[in-house]
């Protein structure tokens, strides 16, 4: 009797399978990101270079060490980040358009970047001489800085704020707050200032070396630490937030680690690639589709798997493997993602992948 | 003497603004509902039906009174001890799709498992018979956004019956429902309370099914006072015509329904007996006449007959005798 209760079997084997076919591919994209780009490495000298054995070509060895592997683990990492944050957006608001940056997490983030790079015409070299300095790290700190008020201010105002869709609203807001001041820095700016900033804007995997990379992998795990504390939690809001108090969850606590891991997790992203759009609205709904459950027990793991593939696949077709050119990253997660998001929207039969909305 | 599930003294409930004068729905509540009781909330739209619920419930604080959940005060349980205590369907349908029915189910457990929600074999027995007692043990595997919208709401209901409460609260929950759907939803709710010694409190809009349905009614009206009895004792004191009497319609206690008041002028004799006649009465309100119970001569005189399977009516209008098989036609036939 209780057999006919849990997951039926079949199911249950369909599901194992799809996590070993997405544990092949991680495999076989982080091997491909290694060996394809500007110049062609063959597999057998990347593993080579991985386990360290002697022989294989200097520069092979450079090229991977310095270029190829940060940027594929700085691949996985956003990946996963925007992708657990997403998921997170989507269920607290029960809106299937949510996504990491509903918030505004990245219009904090674009702010601080674009006045450290716009607004130092103003103060004078305020900032230039810190930039010359810190070099790329002085962007990543003023978009930490940037995300991290924004942070503050959602904590802050999620506290008084009980209802959802009033933060949604507050937090659009906000965005187009943040984005006329940043219209206006770039009006008065110089262009090759503004080139500077839109380069950022256009987001990239390429520029985290690996002392950032140890700071970025340590801010993501701890949010998708965060996040795997809340299955139970994030399946109670799926039903709404009155449900889940009256099932003795303390909505409240809820709340506020729901809301820190997930602008924790695309404030890291932003800081670090710049603001990288559509991974954490698709991937929630391709593993929704896929594994056919709005379980978060299983929707974690496997965004975490597809979150992490999606990326590689983007930064992959990003290098143009075989070519000297590469193109912006958001420039092919939107190419690939927008068509995805209004086939999702179109193809939503009567909630048949998340929400009735 | 026996503890209530829930007692409230001296309730006032209502919405704090900001922290100025709050807005109070209802005051000096005094109400008791026990075990095995099922106890229908009506009252006219926008008296407060749902706002009493949501305090009672803990979801929205009281602005003054008492209330006792098994006789300890509301304010004092844990969230987690409250969820075994009383749990709840809500209006709003819920918007969760690719979620199987048993997986909801499962989710009435919440308050009895730990942080990662392993579920124990106890806890699958429990969402197992309350599939059974709901009677939905079927459709375990189907995904809800495929159910009607009948069986979602007993799959609500099990929901809040896996948290194995003392009490179930229910705001509306036959309101996206058919009719038949509507009985079968007030029968289910009746028989948790009788057969399984539950506390079931909902608020509805079909005073019909209520006052069939429900082992008392509390009666809400528009100013915040609630009337509790049995539905017949309700009736029959008036206190029932009184709140839901308005300007055109009327509560008939001899069919325990509301009739529109249009009833005009022209008055028409009709004799007969069995559902024919009831029927035709209706139609005969619905169009505008007073349905005399003695003939008055010169007013139309209606005879229903029913023959075998074939109804009649003939009416007798100045002198002269028509025979009609319709009630349609009949109305057309009588003078305006």
């Amino acid at each position: 009797m209780k057999q006919t209760l849990k997951s039926p079997t079949s199911q249950q084997t369909k599901r194992l399978w799809l996590f070993g076919l997405f544990l092949l591919l991680i495999l076989a994209l982080f091997l491909l990101s290694l060996a394809l780009g500007s110049v062609s490495i063959p597999l057998k000298d990347i593993w080579g270079v991985l386990i360290g054995r002697e022989g294989v070509r200097e520069s092979w060895v450079y090229i991977v060490q310095n270029s190829r592997l940060p940027r594929v683990l700085t691949a996985v990492l956003a990946g996963i980040a925007l992708s657990a944050s997403g998921l997170q957006m989507q269920t607290m608001f029960r809106n299937p358009l949510a996504d990491p940056f509903i918030l505004g997490i990245n219009s904090g983030a674009s702010l601080g970047v674009a006045i450290a790079i716009l607004g130092s015409s103003f103060v004078g070299g305020l900032f230039l001489p810190a930039m010359s300095l810190g070099g790329e790290f002085s962007l990543v700190l003023a978009a930490s800085l940037g995300a991290g008020l924004v942070l503050a201010l959602i904590l802050l105002v999620g506290r008084w704020v009980q209802n959802p869709t009033t933060l949604l609203i507050l937090g659009l807001m906000f965005g187009h707050a943040t984005s006329a001041v940043v219209s206006l820095l770039v009006y008065f700016s110089a262009p090759e200032r503004i080139q500077a900033y839109s380069i950022w804007s256009f987001g990239s995997f390429s520029g985290v070396n690996w002392t950032q990379l140890n700071v970025m992998a340590l801010v993501i795990l701890a949010g998708v630490g965060l996040m795997a504390l809340l299955p139970k939690g994030l399946n109670a809001l799926l039903l709404g937030e009155d449900y889940a108090r009256t099932m003795g969850l303390n909505v409240g606590l809820l709340r506020f680690i729901v809301l820190l891991s997930a602008s924790v997790l695309s404030g890291a992203v932003t800081a670090f690639c710049g603001p990288i759009g559509f991974i954490g609205v698709a991937v929630p709904h391709i593993a929704r589709n896929l594994f056919k459950t709005s379980n978060h027990k299983i929707l974690i793991p496997a965004i975490i798997l597809i979150g992490a593939a999606v990326s590689m696949a983007a930064s992959l077709i990003a290098q143009l493997p075989g070519s000297q050119l590469v193109l912006p990253i958001n420039v092919v997660t939107s190419l690939f993602g927008a068509p995805f998001v209004v086939w999702v929207v179109l193809k939503r039969k009567r909630g048949a992948t998340s929400f009735n909305v | 003497m026996i503890e209530p599930v829930l007692q409230t003294s001296g309730l006032r409930i209502g919405y704090r603004n900001g922290g100025k004068t709050p807005k109070v729905i209802a005051d000096q509540l005094n109400l008791q509902l026990n075990a095995g009781e099922f106890v229908c909330l009506v009252g006219p739209n926008g008296v407060g039906k749902s706002t009493l619920l949501r305090t009672v419930t803990g979801l929205q604080p009281k602005l003054g009174g008492e209330i006792l959940m098994s006789g300890k005060k509301l304010e004092t349980y844990q969230p987690r001890e409250l969820a075994g205590q009383v749990s709840v369907v809500l209006t709003s349908p819920i918007s969760v799709g690719a979620m199987r029915v048993d997986e909801l189910t499962a989710m009435g457990r919440f308050p009895f498992t730990g942080l990662f929600d392993r579920m124990s074999e106890h806890d699958w027995e429990v969402v197992h018979e309350t599939l059974r007692v709901v009677g939905v043990e079927k459709l375990s595997h189907r995904y809800v956004h495929t159910l009607s919208d009948g069986e979602r709401q007993k799959v609500m209901i099990a929901r809040a019956l896996a948290q194995e409460p003392r009490l179930l609260i229910l705001d509306e929950p036959t309101a996206y429902l058919d009719l038949p759907g509507r009985v079968v939803v007030m029968n289910l709710l009746h028989d948790l309370a009788s057969g399984h010694d539950k506390a079931v409190l909902t608020s509805t809009h079909d005073l019909d099914l209520a006052l069939r349905h429900a082992d008392r009614i509390w009666l809400m009206d528009d100013v915040g006072r609630i009337i509790q009895g049995a539905p017949e004792d309700l009736v029959l004191n008036g206190s029932f015509a009184q709140t839901f009497n308005r300007a055109g319609v009327r509560f008939d206690p001899l069919s325990g329904t509301f009739d529109s008041q249009n009833s005009g002028s022209k008055s028409v004799f009709l004799e007969g007996v069995g559902p024919e006649v009831v029927w035709t009465r209706r139609a005969l309100h619905r169009a505008g006449f007073a349905v005399d119970e003695e003939w008055i001569p010169g007013s139309p005189r209606v005879c229903v007959m029913p023959q075998n399977d074939v109804i009649t009516w003939q009416v007798e209008l100045v002198g002269q005798t028509i025979t009609f098989t319709t009630v349609y036609d009949l109305l057309q036939s009588l003078p305006k």
